[in-house]
């Protein structure tokens, strides 16, 4: 109770100075003293991997960002700021002062991390922001940026829509607030903190400059990172592991026998993932979560944002390990299932959504190079991936829970660096592998130990399509291997 | 590189003058008022167009020219070189798969004074040919000269899925061009039928050779086009010294690799992946797939090309090591032609309840171009993987007319369908005998397992007099071709 009333006290004493401060807004001398007190610079340089060629990195490029110092000497961003980061700095806003900083830890599907100065001395005498309570609709939030000389900036703006909503790195949806405001670029990015009564309401993680519209991370999704963060072991979000569909058919009501009012339809389930595990089937119809009923779009009454979407009960409101009760309706018969909110397991991805920090796999035999299957290796077909890339890799990335439980990862003959040993199959390229040497190929792994055992002398090698079958000559290619990584500058022919 | 199909030809010199005189009684031009339907309201006959082609009398009373010329026609003239009158035409014989067609006239009086054309055969590389049409940019007959540039099998555009030898010439050919002559010593040696359009390429034109148009006459002389027939299989060189020393061939040996063989196709159950084609009908393969035929080297296919329904394929193969001769009877063309141009055919649909469903094929996808991520995997790989043994028609949702009745169909447009109660849906008759069923609810389900579409019986019968009329409907179902 102690240290509740402290903490209180602390916002107190904050909100006060900020009241005295903001009030001659425009006044800029006195902005950056306050400015300077919880807003740093984050200048990050990043470096991605180019998963055409998955063993060098594209050229580095530069992001700039504005983080938020919180408690426990933590400075606030979004995961994009530093995603594939080889450094990061911390910039103090008036002196130009810098740090270096690393990730201390970083989500892509909350969009966050935070950040840490080498230098622990570098936050003296800085204020960290307190978070701020649920906003609804229609309040007012200010979005801050800071002139070149240090001044901060601010841009009032008004929130406009709360709703579950996708993030960028398409792994799931969480709450997300929209703020109208004409907002001016004036840094690299929009991961810009935005704040009402002097604290915290959130992160802008991006900004639809023609509807003057940006996204905002609120907090109830910082505070369920931060909680995660200071947990012994970080988790994450966990994730029900389904899709539905409203029901808001009366005819399809009907024929299912529907009596209850709401209500949503199972349409598809991610294998291996919480639902799954709980013995949620599709086609079962869900009532209600956790005791509280579900509208025909799969709404509840959340006593913070009114009707939302039921994922953020169970992504933010709830962390990993938590057991819901989901009230079912299953031939006729109304089941209660608990089910335990597990995260989402990247090792049971068919094809992973999201590789970043991540150096990809590939493996080269011979100069046959091979990959796994990944949606930032489709995304190198550029904008429109989904209907330049190839439509059999779409497909399963895009329908991969449909695929057999066990089918692995898909591990795709992605090119070919002509070799002597790889006359006549220059043209190959985005085949799927099945079999080397007779051995069912479900990682690169295993595809790396298939090829330890040669038939009669020869890499057999299957592919679901053309050519269906080629052969590599044991022998030679292990003679060629130095020559081979010599000629194309290969740091090394595999990495798994 | 988007190739045109030629519409037209012109005048170079004095020598081709003198030939356009000769020529000028065998060549006709072509009026064709055509109509394409519309995959989009597929109950609607479709809008009416016209085009000009040229086209040349052979034996027996019959002009030659492109089916592209003559398809979806509704109404055909054709006039000849100082004859001001146009005469009533009729398409005798269409190959889409080859664009050839065989045009009849109803009046006799027309052949009197016309010299059937006699054709020739594949000309040298290099030597001079004519070509003669109607192209843009003038009324009267037009010549143009070009060399032989190459020889060589090309897709054919009017189909979008066929290859045959095709030669190239450099002589300028034009919309108009099409279904004209191309002529040397007097002779027929191809038919002007594509070129490229844009900037690609300059003075690349296309003719159908007489080995094409010969097998053609020959498939009609029965009375009736048959077809290509095929051995749908793939196959690919072999170059590379590992795949051919793990397929047994020894160092002089040559073949190509057998990659897919099509279920349901001529080799399907006689041939196998990974078998190595060493001869076809006695003629060597070499590693890169082609044969010697008639001082050329092309591809093996051109065996197969010239020959009929009913034919045999002679092959010698390795399989595993051990040579082995095959025959492949080829009784019927390759079935499942989804993935072609179609013309002269009528769009087959069921509407039901305000939902319009189709079989899905090449007209479907350029008219509707849907951007449905599960559909466009399985058109596209419809064939490659034999997704046409689960169901040799891809029958879709293909557009919802808005009605009480089906408010919340919407998310499911152009999602394929596998069932409707509970019967799988194989063909668009199969749509039709299941709304023919009278059940109370009709449930819907489609690929991918979401939430099954239904529709009450009661509200389809209510809205049907409501949707006929408001979306001018003209017919609920066709499901003849």
């Amino acid at each position: 109770m102690k240290s509740i009333h402290l903490k209180r006290a602390v916002w107190l004493a904050l909100v006060l100075l900020l009241a005295i401060q903001s009030t001659p807004a425009d006044d800029s001398a006195t902005a950056p003293a306050s400015a300077s007190k919880f807003l740093l610079r984050v200048n990050s340089t990043n470096q991605v991997y180019e998963f055409f060629q998955p063993w060098i990195k594209k050229p580095p490029f530069s992001r700039r960002g504005i983080g938020a110092l919180i408690d426990g000497d933590r400075i606030l961003v979004t995961a994009e700021l530093v995603a594939n980061s080889t450094f990061i700095e911390l910039e103090k806003p008036a002196t130009a002062e810098k740090s270096a900083a690393t990730v201390e830890r970083i989500d892509y599907d909350c969009n966050l991390a935070v950040l840490r100065p080498a230098d622990p001395a570098f936050l003296a005498g800085m204020q960290p922001l307190a978070l701020n309570g649920p906003l609804k609709v229609g309040d007012e939030a200010t979005i801050l940026q800071l002139e070149p000389n240090g001044d901060i900036a601010q841009t009032l703006g008004r929130i406009t829509s709360i709703s579950v909503a996708g993030y960028p790195s398409e792994s799931g949806s969480l709450l997300l607030f929209k703020l109208g405001a004409p907002l001016q670029q004036r840094d690299g990015s929009f991961t810009l903190p935005a704040v009402r009564d002097g604290r915290l309401i959130g992160m802008l993680m991006r900004y639809d400059a023609r509807n003057q519209s940006a996204d905002i991370i609120p907090t109830a999704v910082i505070r369920h990172f931060l909680a995660e963060v200071n947990s012994p072991t970080y988790q994450g979000f966990a994730r029900l592991g389904l899709a539905f569909a409203p029901l808001r058919d009366p005819q399809l009501r009907r024929y299912i026998g529907l009596k209850e009012p709401g209500s949503i339809y199972v349409t598809d389930i991610t294998p291996r993932g919480s639902a799954d595990a709980a013995g949620i089937k599709k086609g079962d119809v869900i009532l209600a979560v956790d005791g509280l009923p579900l509208d025909q779009d799969g709404n509840y009454n959340d006593p913070d944002y009114g009707r939302i979407l039921f994922s953020h009960l169970t992504n933010t409101i709830k962390h990993p390990g938590a057991v819901l009760p989901l009230k079912i309706l299953r031939d006729g018969q109304t089941l209660e299932i608990p089910v335990t909110m597990q995260v989402a397991n990247p090792d049971h991805a068919i094809s992973e959504t999201h590789l970043s920090d991540e150096a990809p796999k590939y493996l080269i035999l011979g100069g046959l190079v091979f990959i796994e299957l990944s949606r930032p290796y489709l995304k190198e077909w550029g904008s429109k991936w989904a209907s330049n890339a190839p439509q059999r890799l779409v497909y399963y990335d895009a329908f991969q829970n449909e695929l057999p439980a066990d089918r692995g990862r898909i591990i795709i003959l992605s090119q070919v660096l002509p070799t002597p040993d790889t006359i006549g199959y220059e043209d190959l390229e985005n085949i799927v592998v099945t079999k080397v040497n007779g051995q069912p190929i479900k990682s690169l792994a295993d595809l790396s130990e298939a090829a330890q055992k040669p038939l009669k002398g020869f890499h057999k090698i299957e592919f679901e399509e053309d050519p269906k079958l080629l052969f590599l000559d044991a022998a030679s290619i292990q003679s060629n291997a130095d020559e081979l990584k010599k000629h194309y500058s290969l740091p090394a022919l595999e990495r798994l | 590189m988007t190739r045109f199909p030629l519409t037209a030809l012109a005048f170079l010199c004095t020598v081709a003058a003198l030939n356009a005189m000769e020529i000028s009684k065998s060549l006709v031009r072509i009026e064709a008022t055509s109509q394409e339907p519309n995959y989009k309201t597929p109950w609607s006959p479709g809008d009416v167009s016209s085009g000009v082609g040229a086209g040349f009398v052979v034996d027996g009373k019959r002009i030659m020219t492109n089916a592209h010329v003559v398809s979806n026609a509704r109404f055909l003239t054709v006039s000849k070189e100082g004859d001001p009158n146009p005469y009533l035409a009729k398409v005798l014989h269409i190959a889409h798969d080859c664009d050839l067609a065989l045009l009849s006239i109803e009046n006799p009086a027309f052949f009197k004074s016309t010299v059937p054309l006699e054709f020739g055969g594949i000309p040298d590389i290099e030597s001079v040919v004519s070509a003669y049409g109607y192209p843009v940019g003038g009324t009267r007959l037009s010549v143009t000269r070009g060399i032989v540039s190459r020889i060589d099998f090309q897709p054919y555009s009017h189909s979008g899925m066929d290859s045959h030898l095709a030669i190239q010439i450099d002589a300028a050919i034009n919309p108009g061009n099409s279904g004209g002559p191309v002529m040397q010593n007097g002779k027929v040696v191809g038919v002007a039928f594509q070129g490229y359009s844009g900037d690609i390429a300059q003075n690349v034109g296309y003719m159908i050779p007489t080995p094409v148009i010969q097998r053609f006459l020959k498939d009609v002389q029965d009375g009736h086009y048959d077809h290509y027939v095929d051995l749908a299989l793939t196959y690919r060189n072999l170059f590379n010294p590992a795949s051919r020393r793990a397929l047994s061939l020894e160092d002089e040996t040559t073949g190509v690799q057998v990659c897919s063989v099509y279920s349901g196709g001529a080799a399907d159950g006689i041939m196998k992946p990974g078998d190595v084609i060493l001869k076809i009908d006695g003629h060597t393969v070499s590693s890169d797939g082609t044969i010697p035929l008639e001082n050329e080297a092309v591809p093996l296919d051109e065996v197969v090309e010239r020959k009929f329904k009913g034919d045999k394929v002679e092959l010698e193969i390795l399989r595993d090591g051990k040579p082995m001769a095959l025959t492949v009877p080829l009784n019927e063309p390759w079935p499942f032609k989804l993935q072609s141009n179609l013309y002269d055919e009528k769009p087959r649909f069921v509407v039901a309840g305000g939902l319009v469903f189709q079989p899905v094929d090449q007209n479907f996808m350029d008219a509707h171009d849907p951007s449905d991520q599960r559909l466009n995997y399985i058109f596209d790989y419809f064939i490659a993987d034999q997704l046409h043994t689960n169901r040799p028609e891809i029958v879709v949702l293909s557009n919802i007319l808005p009605d009480p009745a089906n408010a919340y169909a919407e998310e499911f447009r152009y999602s394929v369908v596998d069932e409707v109660n509970s019967q799988r849906i194989k063909r668009i008759e199969d749509i039709a005998t299941a709304f023919d069923e009278q059940t109370d609810y009709y449930v819907i389900k489609f690929a991918g397992g979401g939430r099954p579409l239904v529709l009450e019986r009661k509200a389809i019968e209510e809205a049907r007099p409501r949707i006929r009329e408001r979306y001018n409907v003209a017919a609920e179902r066709n499901l003849k071709k």
